[in-house]
């Protein structure tokens, strides 16, 4: 009765080098509108819901994976998506997310938000890998499909660390400008607001040099055209694009989403440096510091989702994953009063629907890993973290 | 011409072939003898203690206690031991002054393996006659079987010892073949004594090892503790009953505590092979070593831990695939001459 030792073959293979984002939630896409292969629609089995408004998302469907056409998704998420899950995407050719918890209650609070009050700022926290971006995009999702405008910044840490091009700023002599990562977010900023662009005006002058300028009274899109147009502005052009929506947001036409993932990096340290080697403050940079006042609770008509991400930040322990320690005394007073949600490892039911999952889409393709014993296997070895099992998976 | 060569005296000796060992001289054990016996006395003084009732093990403290020695091998430390043992027994010379050998078989080359194989023979021969005497007598020959299996006759070397003298392989197997002749007579209990100068006992088997019962603790869930090491790792592992898996490593979860995979593996194995894997939780603490030695630490301590919750057959099932066994590979010193414990330096031609 000599048992076989085990049977996962890990060990020889190394794992990926994924850019290691928190991948908890999977977003599945039902080709119900788009079906490629005319099959009858076989019962997709428990873990899946055809619901695919996460307006509609209840505690029921808590644990279940739902679908997101994949034309939305280009539009609603041009950005923002971890890159494991973009792979992911393409491999299963449909867009899975799991409805867990932390997201439901976010819609709730949402759902229940008073424009009228100042708006009120959620962080969403949690240990390395458990999902809190895939739980920021969930939100992002439900908000666009509420019509929401969503300022989604998909990773605040982009903004200081890596920067090629830093300008020095033609508003304000001590800020330092950074153009391609500003163009980069206003180009995905179009793709997912177009309609909002056209109808918002701009409430007064902007001189852009000696011959640009944009009046009063235009759309807000020819401010982004002009910011993509000429890049030298494009970090004021965003400055600019940020405080007519904080401006007019009060106003009631539209409700704004303000989604930054990795807050953190807001006020930490850069890895920047200025011509001289001195090193760079986040406050000298211009669009940390547009951000920043966005991030602040001074206007109302909306709320603001945020994400601490330790992942990409800098300077911090790995095993740093509570408020206090990533965002440091700066940014937790400055985010003061905040809600925080806790996103946890997965539970035993939403384990068993993420691993249902992934066999059902043959991802798992070890005959060890269809047993029982397997899936106890996954599930110790993985320690019911989303990102390891993901990880794991992948060579199986 | 003449050639001034400038030699020591050393090498003015003729150049004489290597002897063999030295030869001690009886004169110069006796020598030994009493001076060992001498020193005895004056170390049983330097410790206080009576000269009279003064033992070889009491000895063998003291050398230890005034000589400390921190060398691995027991031969190359300090000892002082009776000349007997140390200087090696060798034959004294076989013939008289007038050049006549003492032994009758001395002129086969192999005297005292001849005479022992007569001396064998005749066992041999005596056992017979008193089988036939029993047989003429009518009365039941003595079947007591000696016990085989818990003895072993002596090898070749330990002979050679006895007989201080060289013997070939056949000679040997011709000796044992002749012993074993012997022993399966049925009435070779009268040459038992002779016999049991041949043969030498098995080693006791492997201890049982003894396997600790489960201990409860206030809530009624059965638990149990084992203890691991690994190269410099110590680990001890609690293991419980009625668990859901998880796993805590000096406080933290293994997640944190292991971030490699292949760690996390080597914990997993003991549950795995024994099919238990969501079953128990353990909370274990480790110190020292690096990650790799802490992992397979905590590995045996969970794996001793698991041996009051399975069978006796699962045990075995467990030793035999390496769970239970301290892994004796330990770092190996670097040696003087060499770059590392087996790496020489780079060799250079010039």
């Amino acid at each position: 009765m000599l048992r076989s030792l085990k049977g996962l073959a890990c060990r020889s293979l190394k794992l990926e080098q994924g850019c290691g984002l928190p991948t908890a939630a999977k977003e599945c896409l039902s080709s119900i509108a788009s079906q490629d292969v005319p099959t009858p629609q076989r019962p997709r089995a428990v873990f899946h819901t055809s619901e695919s408004d996460p307006a509609k998302h209840t505690e029921q469907h808590e644990g279940r994976h739902y679908s997101i056409p994949l034309e939305e998704v280009k539009a609603v998420f041009p950005h923002g998506l971890p890159y494991r899950f973009q792979q992911q995407i393409q491999t299963f050719n449909e867009a899975c997310v799991m409805v867990r918890r932390p997201a439901l209650e976010l819609f709730a609070y949402l759902r229940g938000t008073n424009l009228a009050h100042p708006a009120v700022r959620y962080v969403i926290y949690g240990e390395r890998g458990t999902g809190k971006t895939m739980t920021l995009c969930h939100v992002v999702h439900f908000c666009s499909r509420q019509g929401w405008l969503v300022l989604h910044i998909p990773d605040a840490h982009l903004w200081v660390k890596n920067c090629r091009e830093l300008l020095q700023s033609s508003y304000k002599k001590e800020r330092l400008d950074q153009p391609l990562q500003a163009s980069a977010w206003l180009k995905n900023f179009k793709t997912t607001n177009e309609r909002f662009l056209r109808e918002i005006k701009t409430q007064r002058k902007y001189v852009w040099g000696k011959r640009e300028s944009t009046e009063e009274g235009r759309p807000l899109g020819e401010v982004v055209e002009q910011g993509l147009a000429r890049v030298r502005t494009a970090s004021d052009a965003v400055g600019v694009v940020l405080r007519e929506l904080k401006q007019q947001s009060p106003l009631g036409t539209f409700r704004l989403l303000v989604a930054v993932d990795g807050v953190n990096a807001l006020w930490g340290r850069t890895t920047l440096r200025k011509e001289d080697k001195s090193p760079v403050s986040p406050e000298e940079l211009t669009l940390v510091h547009n951000l920043r006042k966005m991030v602040m609770n001074d206007w109302s008509g909306g709320a603001v989702v945020t994400t601490l991400s330790q992942t990409g930040s800098l300077f911090k322990p790995s095993s740093a994953y509570l408020p206090q320690e990533l965002l440091g005394k700066e940014g937790f007073d400055a985010l003061d009063p905040f809600v925080p949600i806790l996103v946890p490892n997965y539970s035993p039911r939403e384990f068993e629907s993420c691993y249902g999952y992934y066999l059902e889409r043959k991802w798992l393709q070890h005959e060890q890993a269809r047993t029982e014993d397997g899936k106890a296997e996954l599930q110790f070895l993985s320690g019911s973290n989303p990102r390891q099992l993901d990880r794991l998976a992948g060579p199986l | 011409m003449l050639r001034l060569i400038y030699t020591t005296t050393a090498v003015q000796r003729k150049n004489v072939g290597a002897s063999g060992p030295e030869k001690y001289t009886e004169a110069f054990i006796k020598k030994q003898i009493e001076e060992f016996n001498l020193g005895k006395r004056h170390l049983a003084n330097m410790m206080g203690e009576d000269p009279e009732t003064f033992t070889q093990e009491d000895i063998d403290r003291a050398i230890a206690y005034l000589f400390p020695s921190g060398l691995f091998d027991e031969q190359a430390r300090p000892m002082m031991k009776h000349p007997r043992e140390i200087f090696p027994e060798q034959r004294k010379i076989q013939w008289g002054e007038d050049g006549r050998p003492f032994h009758f078989l001395f002129y086969t080359g192999k005297q005292s393996y001849y005479s022992l194989m007569h001396e064998t023979y005749e066992k041999l021969l005596n056992v017979e006659k008193y089988q036939d005497q029993l047989i003429a007598q009518d009365l039941p020959l003595q079947k007591e079987k000696r016990n085989l299996a818990g003895s072993r006759w002596l090898t070749k070397i330990e002979l050679e010892e006895m007989l201080l003298e060289k013997l070939s392989d056949d000679d040997y197997s011709r000796f044992i073949q002749l012993l074993q002749k012997l022993t399966d007579l049925p009435c070779s209990d009268i040459e038992e004594k002779y016999i049991q100068k041949f043969s030498k006992e098995l080693p006791v088997q492997m201890q049982k090892v003894v396997i600790e019962p489960l201990q409860y603790d206030e809530q009624g869930v059965a638990f149990s503790t084992g203890e691991g090491r690994r190269k410099t790792a110590r680990a001890t592992a609690v293991v419980y009953d009625n668990g859901t898996g998880k796993m805590t490593v000096n406080g933290k979860d293994i997640l944190h505590y292991f971030p490699v995979l292949q760690d996390r593996e080597q914990l997993l194995f003991p549950f795995q092979f024994l099919g238990r894997i969501g079953k128990h939780d353990a909370v274990c603490t480790v110190s020292g070593g690096g990650r790799s030695a802490q992992a397979g630490a905590i590995r045996l301590a969970c794996a001793k831990a698991l041996r009051s919750f399975v069978t006796e057959k699962e045990v075995e099932f467990m030793r035999q695939a390496g769970l239970l066994t301290v892994d004796p590979r330990v770092k190996e010193r670097k040696k003087p001459g060499q770059e590392g414990a087996r790496r020489k330096f780079t060799w250079k031609k010039r």
